[in-house]
């Protein structure tokens, strides 16, 4: 049964015949590889399988913590291995689209002058790969500095180093590029580019050829790469909760209503400072008692009702407890546990539907800044996959406990998690492959979307 | 009501269709309230989407630019993804106020216009303003395209200021073209669809559209404006420059969507994949039976000879002989599909499978006679009946499901440059058919694409007209839709098919005794459509 399901029902995106290398091209500091993090993620949250190719990483291999001067020009050996390190990268993907039956690579270098372009798209277009070129163009000083600092912090480049001194070097390595780099224009018109100027604020987008290409520009346009968190939490425990019921539309318990009372103060440590958040809910009742008090803080922070954030809609079995979907329905409870990723409940959804209609949301948060998301366990499940590439097999039996917000910041090499914990009692809505009947006491009661 | 001004100006143009039938593109229709589009995933309290607000999206570009085909391709769109869109051709508004039969005043596009014109335009403009805050502010309206030449960068500049006063968001779309080709082609293809020119010769048509560009090129100024949001698609989409379109979501889904718009006029067919051998199942994968062989030799032997007429009548009527349109065919990746495709690949055309074109999922209805699913599933029969488009029988597919599922094809659909067969299972076409004929989701389902006949959807830039092609000789047992739908029946609600038969068709002599064809036999009377075709034919 649930072979059909993966073949036929709502694989969001598929392509076919269709391989596409992404070249990034663009000075350091100007967010690439953050980009190039976020597409394979995003691309591979869709079900399109989608790698990075890091240049800098193979070159690393060879010059694990070079100093400026190995990136002028001028210096012929420098040269000579970085060449040998963007070879290295080009060849091994070329090998992924053939022997992995890879769909999207991502280049991730600063490919900064047209002739190494031009070599990169004759390589390409030798092996039947489409490019598809994609410059961040940033001239706005303090973004730039903020990424330095960041990536200062987080390279592998600089591990250890005084940051001070792996600051300066880094600007240093910057204005070595720069003496050569050149900016996509009119001579690259036959090239199939996308050029973000100072983070989407301006976007030429050229001669575009499939679909696939312009879902991955749609992508890049909502992105940004100031920094920013985003945080997570659950509905405080609900009455159905108590019950052991999944579904329905209950009213938080009193243990929930302490936890909704204790998410201003959650929020604000965890924020630190005075930044602004937006608060985004479902429409059911359990996430937005949850966020009222939050929403009437003097902090005067805006509310959204999603009706795309609402919980998995588990259709029939809505409002029964797990006991129940197994006495009445066993083969949809065994089917369940077998493909947990694709089942989906009679008249209700899958994980894969859930994915497939949060995406919307996902480019949302993309374009925004700091939002925290009161949701249901799978809503919570599925972006929380997303941000921390959690593969499909995994991210249903993922647990997320009530009474706890996760904050997840993006970083240029992946995501920071910190989860807060309120220290309020709750069921534990956990429930582990097979297991069914244990769940259901009240005091101990387990539900689980 | 005020809508009525509205519903008026609409009424008055020609090519405004009643809402009954769905043979002619609804693109110009009003939305109803309160209704779920095909494709639209969630609904807000406002009944406005992805928390965007309202957007006015004001288009700038000379004449034959294709300002009016993108605006209601647009539309179209989001109004799949359910954004309650309308577009305002200010050109509507022009024919409606100097009357049936007459012109506005020669000057009347030229900047330089005596008293008495400017004033003409001013009245215009006013009534067509007037409508778009009324379908944003009483009507629930989210995005009102706002379809004229504008422009001047001052004139811009004040509209977006205006709009923003009554809380509207703008963004311009502008269409520039350097490719004098591009322009040619497209002057050919307004003037033979735009509505001012009905009762035109060709030739005076081409002369007075020529000089009303060359009036305004002097004064025409490209979007530069830093301080305003635009996309300028340059070149029918092969560059778009995007400024500062950071107010939401839906200004990049725009773009997305732009990102895969042509202006290239393609005819689009669709016919039904062939009959299989063994008893039709979905989960086996059956090739065609005897009779299905010989419906694809028939159909593609129908399809190649209509295109030859259709190019020789071209030629007849002074157009160019040139090489026909390539035509590209897709099939769904199910065997029956692809083999339907198979007469048609042997003489040479293009053959592309498409995963996502696999038909609707029928669940635990699979193989299960009606009777049966009736007695095993009341409850879902009772949703099913009220709700065809959106409720799902066990473990089965909705056709929403299949809209969400068939975006990507829908996208590549605009794409696509060639003329294009798609041969898939009836429920695959029914919702591709519903995204380019605008239908409303509750008809999609019932929606009729008998195997002797090929559907063809011819593009014009107000809006797309279907027609039928008849296929000769078709076995009469093959031609009932597939037993391996879910068959339970939606009750009739009027005249509900694409395709309407005229009195002397053998089908609707069948249906006057009293035997239908199937479970979804659907009333047939003349109407607008019909009218249409008549008007279409007297045209060309």
């Amino acid at each position: 049964m649930t072979t059909y399901y993966k073949k036929t029902n709502g694989t969001g995106v598929q392509v076919e015949d269709t391989r596409i290398a992404v070249i990034m091209v663009g000075l350091p500091a100007r967010g690439k590889s953050l980009i190039a993090q976020k597409v394979v993620r995003y691309l591979a949250w869709l079900s399109i399988k989608a790698k990075t190719f890091n240049v800098g990483s193979y070159r690393r291999a060879d010059t694990p913590q070079p100093t400026a001067d190995f990136f002028d020009t001028a210096n012929k050996d420098g040269e000579r291995l970085r060449h040998a390190a963007a070879e290295a990268a080009v060849a091994d993907m070329v090998r992924w689209f053939e022997r992995e039956s890879g769909v999207v690579a991502i280049l991730d270098a600063t490919n900064s002058t047209k002739a190494r372009r031009r070599w990169v798209k004759q390589r390409c277009d030798a092996n039947n790969i489409e490019t598809l070129y994609v410059e961040s163009k940033c001239d706005n000083e303090e973004l730039v500095m903020q990424n330095i600092m960041e990536v200062k912090t987080t390279s592998p480049d600089y591990k250890g180093q005084d940051p001070e001194t792996a600051a300066k070097d880094f600007r240093n390595r910057i204005r070595n590029y720069e003496k050569v780099y050149q900016t996509i224009d009119e001579d690259e018109k036959d090239l199939t580019y996308v050029k973000l100027i100072d983070v989407g604020n301006q976007v030429i987008i050229n001669a575009i050829k499939d679909y696939l290409q312009s879902r991955v520009v749609y992508y890049l346009m909502n992105l940004h790469i100031r920094p920013r968190s985003i945080w997570l939490s659950r509905h405080g425990e609900s009455n159905f909760n108590l019950e052991g019921k999944i579904g329905g539309d209950a009213d938080i318990s009193p243990r929930g209503e302490m936890y909704a009372k204790a998410l201003p103060d959650l929020v604000a440590s965890s924020v630190g400072d005075d930044r602004q958040l937006t608060i985004w809910t479902s429409t059911l009742k359990r996430t937005i008692q949850t966020a009222r008090y939050l929403a009437a803080s003097p902090k005067g922070y805006d509310k959204l009702e999603w009706k795309a954030l609402d919980e998995l809609d588990s259709g029939v079995c809505d409002g029964l407890t797990y006991q129940e979907i197994a006495d009445r329905y066993p083969e949809d409870f065994k089917a369940r546990d077998d493909d947990k990723y694709n089942y989906r409940y009679r008249g209700g959804e899958s994980y894969r539907d859930v994915v497939i209609r949060l995406e919307p949301i996902i480019m949302e948060l993309e374009r925004s800044e700091n939002i925290i998301i009161v949701t249901h366990q799978a809503v919570l499940r599925c972006i929380y996959a997303y941000y921390m590439n959690v593969p499909q097999e995994q991210s249903p039996w993922m647990e997320v406990p009530l009474h706890t917000l996760i904050k997840l910041t993006p970083r240029a090499y992946s995501t920071e998690e910190v989860r807060f914990k309120a220290n309020i009692p709750a069921v534990s809505t956990f429930r582990s492959k097979g297991s069914t009947a244990k769940h259901q006491e009240p005091e101990n009661g387990h539900k689980d979307h | 009501m005020d809508t009525l001004l509205t519903a008026e100006v609409a009424a008055n143009s020609p090519r405004f269709r009643r809402k009954s039938s769905t043979f002619v593109d609804a693109i110009h229709d009003m939305p109803e309230t309160g209704e779920m589009a095909p494709a639209q995933l969630y609904s807000t309290e406002s009944g406005r989407l992805f928390h965007s607000g309202r957007i006015a999206i004001v288009t700038v570009g000379l004449p034959a630019r294709g300002k009016t085909h993108l605006s209601v391709a647009l539309a179209r769109y989001l109004r799949w993804l359910g954004v309650k869109t309308r577009v305002f051709h200010l050109g509507d508004y022009r024919r409606q106020h100097v009357g049936d039969g007459k012109d506005v005043p020669d000057d009347y596009f030229f900047v330089n216009a005596s008293a008495s014109t400017v004033l003409l335009r001013q009245k215009i403009l006013k009534k067509c303003r007037d409508d778009i805050y009324h379908f944003l502010n009483h009507e629930n309206g989210q995005i009102a395209i706002y379809d004229a030449v504008n422009p001047l960068a001052a004139g811009r500049r004040s509209l977006a200021r205006e709009f923003a006063k009554h809380d509207v968001e703008t963004l311009f779309i502008e269409s520039a073209c350097y490719d004098e080709r591009i322009i040619e082609e497209n002057v050919r293809s307004v003037k033979i669809s735009s509505p001012d020119y009905i009762g035109w010769s060709a030739d005076d048509a081409v002369k007075h559209y020529l000089a009303r560009i060359s009036a305004k090129i002097p004064h025409f100024e490209s979007m530069e404006e830093t301080d305003l949001n635009y996309i300028k698609m340059i070149n029918a989409g092969e560059r778009i420059s995007v400024n500062n379109c950071s107010f939401g979501y839906l200004s990049h889904r725009i773009v997305f969507y732009l990102l895969n718009l042509h202006i290239k006029s393609r005819h689009t067919y669709f016919a039904r994949a062939g009959s299989s051998s063994e008893e039709d199942s979905y989960k086996a994968d059956a090739s065609l039976s005897e009779e299905g062989v010989e419906y694809a030799q028939k159909m593609g032997e129908t399809l190649i000879r209509h295109r030859e007429r259709e190019r020789q009548a071209l030629i007849d009527r002074g157009g160019p002989d040139v090489p026909p349109k390539m035509l590209t065919v897709w099939t769904s990746t199910r065997r029956k599909a692809v083999e339907t495709s198979q007469y048609l690949y042997e003489n040479g055309y293009r053959v592309r499978q498409r995963s996502q074109m696999s038909q609707l999922n029928p669940g635990v209805c699979e193989k299960k006679s009606e009777r049966r699913i009736r007695l095993e599933y009341p409850e879902e029969v009772a949703k099913h009946e009220a709700d065809p488009y959106h409720h799902r029988y066990p473990r089965a597919e909705s056709y929403h499901d299949l809209a969400v599922r068939l975006e990507p094809i829908i996208l590549e659909l605009e794409r696509e440059q060639n003329d294009l067969l798609i041969i898939a299972h009836e429920s695959v076409l029914r919702v591709l058919y519903g995204y380019l004929m605008a239908c409303n989701a509750t008809d999609i389902p019932s929606l009729l694409f008998p195997r002797d006949e090929i559907i063809e959807i011819i593009p014009a830039s107000y809006n797309n007209e279907a027609t039928r092609i008849k296929i000769p000789g078709i076995h009469e047992k093959i031609i009932p839709p597939s037993p391996e739908d879910i068959r339970i029946p939606v009750p009739p609600s009027g005249a509900i098919t694409p395709i309407r038969l005229d009195s002397s068709s053998p089908k609707t002599n069948t249906n006057a005794t009293g035997t239908p064809l199937n479970g979804f036999a659907t009333p047939l009377e003349p109407g607008d459509g019909q009218q249409l075709l008549i008007e279409r034919a007297l045209r060309d």
